[in-house]
């Protein structure tokens, strides 16, 4: 099966479009396009698995948007399966072009996307000045869907502020500053360069920016945190941001091991969550790590990371019993209720064992674990179980055996 | 045959540089000098042949002794000897010129001053090769158009050079005039429609569509931006002609063309 699409982008919202490509541009090179019957999601992940980003256009932002299923005949009492397209689209010598921000503000009156699965073609067409027709027909291959879900809503932390103000604290720090801390108290906000302990004061400009709660559209602090994350990440968003207008929601945990920070934008035409992996202080003092490699995510033949299925105008709960099951995820599904024994299973066995790549990034270390407890996080609504569960994962034994008695576990 | 250049100083010195450079893709160029002016002419794989004409009127003084002289030079070193003095120009300075040629076996001599500084170049000369004839005269033109430089640069600045062809559509009818790639990633089509304002004449009989190696046409991007305007052409066996107007400060027009030959060993390209 497959779905075919057809959208039409034009005026004020090219810019907008330009921008959340730019955007998407500065995590990967390449990003997942996924029409769906409500609107295009463009996704992308980086390849240390460090950061994902997704951007949902509705079909309202488009001046014209069709989407038609091409289902496979039903099967028995079985609903036909959900029709999805999900390609990868490589930014290349000839994608630069067509989607060059500057070149859509600049000379492109509308822009029209359409799929064609049959001739397994994309093809951006773009009306410039002059009557000047661009075409271009991509060849893509379908594959698996790659979705993060990321709950919210458990943050304790949560601060809305114009992109206008974020982009204005941003500026003062060098665009080679790769890392920033955001520290948090119900009492301040303060942005500050990330520094190694081996830093040499002495040689180096430290920049630090302090805003008031009043500043925020809105502000809660429930508890103090400290988290660093990759600026470079960020900055794309932020030029799309302020595009939208739209604020720009920033929802994060307490400092820890497993603790993501996420930037999002919504409108009634668009949701964009742009998450990054972050490094907490606290781990550089002896708690237990796994040192894994980006790749490693319970996936070792599979290149990319599956989280799970589509969660749009899906529950949470549902969401799983419609799940793909991946060997890893089998024996988690469905579960209301998490127990530390279901997290074994996805444990160890195929984390641990699994290659240890080159310590590139400190963002390495923590991206599996982030991405898991992303998905983990959207299950369970209780959040001591994560702490216990968590904790077991660490120390768990990773014996075959274990993992064959649970093979009979049922899945919920 | 005797030839002398010059002086052309200034604005006209850099204007002869550019179409110098409009045609600079290979090492060797072969320089025919008549009573009315200069032709530098570029070849490569016996397929592609680009010319720079510097007409009389932009040096103060031109003259060549006998109907003309011919000869082959190192294009490189010349232009090397040309920008001797650098290649920005202050406000204030300019660099004069002076050529001469006394003849076959002699060197040719350039006289360059800037502030009062001079320096004399002596070039090899050599033996002008055959040139290739492209035989494409007027009444063998079945498709011509001439289009605003400014439409075209885009596109050539754009081209997938993953592509192994430019293939060239001329049409009455859609998609008019059309520049197709096929690279790696996919096919990219750029269409001119008959009626945009960027199109100042269009000619076309017949629908033609003939590939070129991009290998081989994208120098002439150099060309097309310093150019206002560009005529297509093609004739009858798909032989394409690109003329290319460049004007100068003082509205003085030269003209640079590259005549390409069409590839036969593509494959009938896909979309």
């Amino acid at each position: 099966g497959g779905a075919a699409m057809k959208c039409v982008i034009g005026g004020a919202q090219l810019r907008v479009f330009g921008r959340a490509i730019h955007a998407i541009a500065r995590i990967s090179d390449e990003f997942w396009f996924d029409p769906v019957e409500k609107g295009l999601a463009l996704r992308s992940v980086n390849s240390s698995r460090s950061a994902y980003a997704c951007v949902f256009f509705s079909s309202m932002f488009f001046q014209q948007y069709c989407w038609t299923a091409v289902s496979q005949p039903c099967q028995e009492k079985q609903l036909a399966l959900p029709c999805k397209l999900i390609i990868k689209v490589h930014f290349n010598e000839m994608l630069h072009p067509i989607l060059c921000v500057n070149v859509l503000e600049r000379n492109v009156e509308k822009c029209s996307i359409s799929t064609s699965p049959k001739d397994h073609h994309v093809t951006f067409q773009l009306l410039c000045r002059h009557g000047v027709v661009k075409t271009y027909n991509l060849a893509f291959q379908e594959c698996d869907p790659l979705q993060a879900v990321f709950a919210k809503h458990m943050c304790p932390n949560i601060l809305k502020v114009h992109s206008r103000l974020l982009a204005d604290v941003m500026i003062h720090f060098p665009t080679s500053q790769e890392e920033i801390t955001l520290s948090v108290t119900p009492m301040k906000v303060c942005f500050r360069s990330y520094t190694e302990e081996d830093t040499d004061f002495s040689r180096t400009m430290l920049t630090e920016i302090q805003l008031s709660p009043e500043e925020f559209d809105y502000f809660q602090v429930g508890v103090d945190s400290e988290v660093t994350f990759c600026l470079k990440e960020l900055r794309g968003l932020l030029a799309f941001s302020e595009a939208t207008s739209v604020p720009v929601s920033i929802h994060f945990d307490r400092c820890g091991k497993y603790v993501p920070i996420a930037f999002s934008i919504e409108d009634l035409l668009l949701e964009a969550s742009f998450i990054l992996a972050t490094l907490c202080e606290a781990e550089k003092e002896g708690h237990p790590r796994l040192a894994v490699g980006p790749q490693s995510c319970c996936l070792a033949e599979h290149p990319h990371i599956y989280w799970g299925p589509s969660a749009h105008g899906v529950s949470m709960g549902s969401a799983f019993t419609a799940a793909k099951p991946h060997p890893c995820w089998e024996h988690c599904q469905g579960t209301g209720g998490f127990t530390g024994k279901d997290l074994q299973v996805a444990k160890a066995s195929q984390i641990i064992n699994a290659q240890i790549l080159s310590q590139n990034s400190y963002l390495y270390k923590y991206c599996v674990f982030q991405f898991h407890s992303l998905f983990f996080g959207a299950v369970s609504y209780k959040k001591e179980a994560i702490g216990d569960t968590f904790q077991s994962l660490v120390t768990a034994s990773d014996t075959e055996e274990d993992f064959s008695t649970l093979q009979s576990s049922q899945v919920l | 045959g005797h030839a002398v250049l010059g002086p052309a100083s200034g604005q006209r010195e850099r204007y002869a540089l550019s179409l110098l450079r409009a045609v600079h893709f290979q090492d060797y160029a072969t320089c025919f000098a008549t009573a009315s002016g200069l032709r530098v002419t570029v070849e490569d794989a016996k397929c592609i042949q680009a010319n720079a004409f510097i007409q009389a009127e932009i040096f103060q003084e031109f003259s060549v002794q006998e109907e003309s002289v011919m000869f082959r030079v190192s294009l490189s070193v010349l232009l090397d000897c040309l920008t001797i003095f650098g290649t920005s120009s202050l406000p204030g300075t300019s660099t004069a010129l002076r050529m001469c040629y006394r003849g076959y076996g002699h060197p040719l001599m350039l006289f360059l001053e800037e502030g009062g500084v001079v320096t004399v170049c002596k070039i090899h000369t050599q033996e002008p090769d055959e040139l290739l004839d492209f035989d494409f005269c007027s009444t063998k033109v079945v498709n011509k158009i001439i289009l605003q430089s400014e439409g075209l640069r885009e596109a050539f600045a754009e081209l997938d050079m993953t592509s192994e062809v430019l293939q060239i559509t001329m049409s009455p009818d859609k998609p008019y005039f059309r520049l197709s790639t096929f690279g790696n990633a996919g096919s990219a089509h750029v269409d001119y429609p008959r009626d945009s304002d960027l199109m100042e004449a269009f000619h076309c009989n017949q629908t033609q569509t003939n590939r070129y190696k991009i290998s081989l046409l994208k120098p002439s991007t150099k060309a097309l931006a310093l150019s206002c305007k560009v005529s297509i052409r093609t004739d009858a066996q798909g032989f394409l002609s690109l003329q290319y107007m460049i004007r100068n400060e003082d509205g003085q027009i030269c003209f640079v063309e590259y005549y390409c030959c069409p590839d036969e060993n593509i494959t009938e390209a896909e979309l």
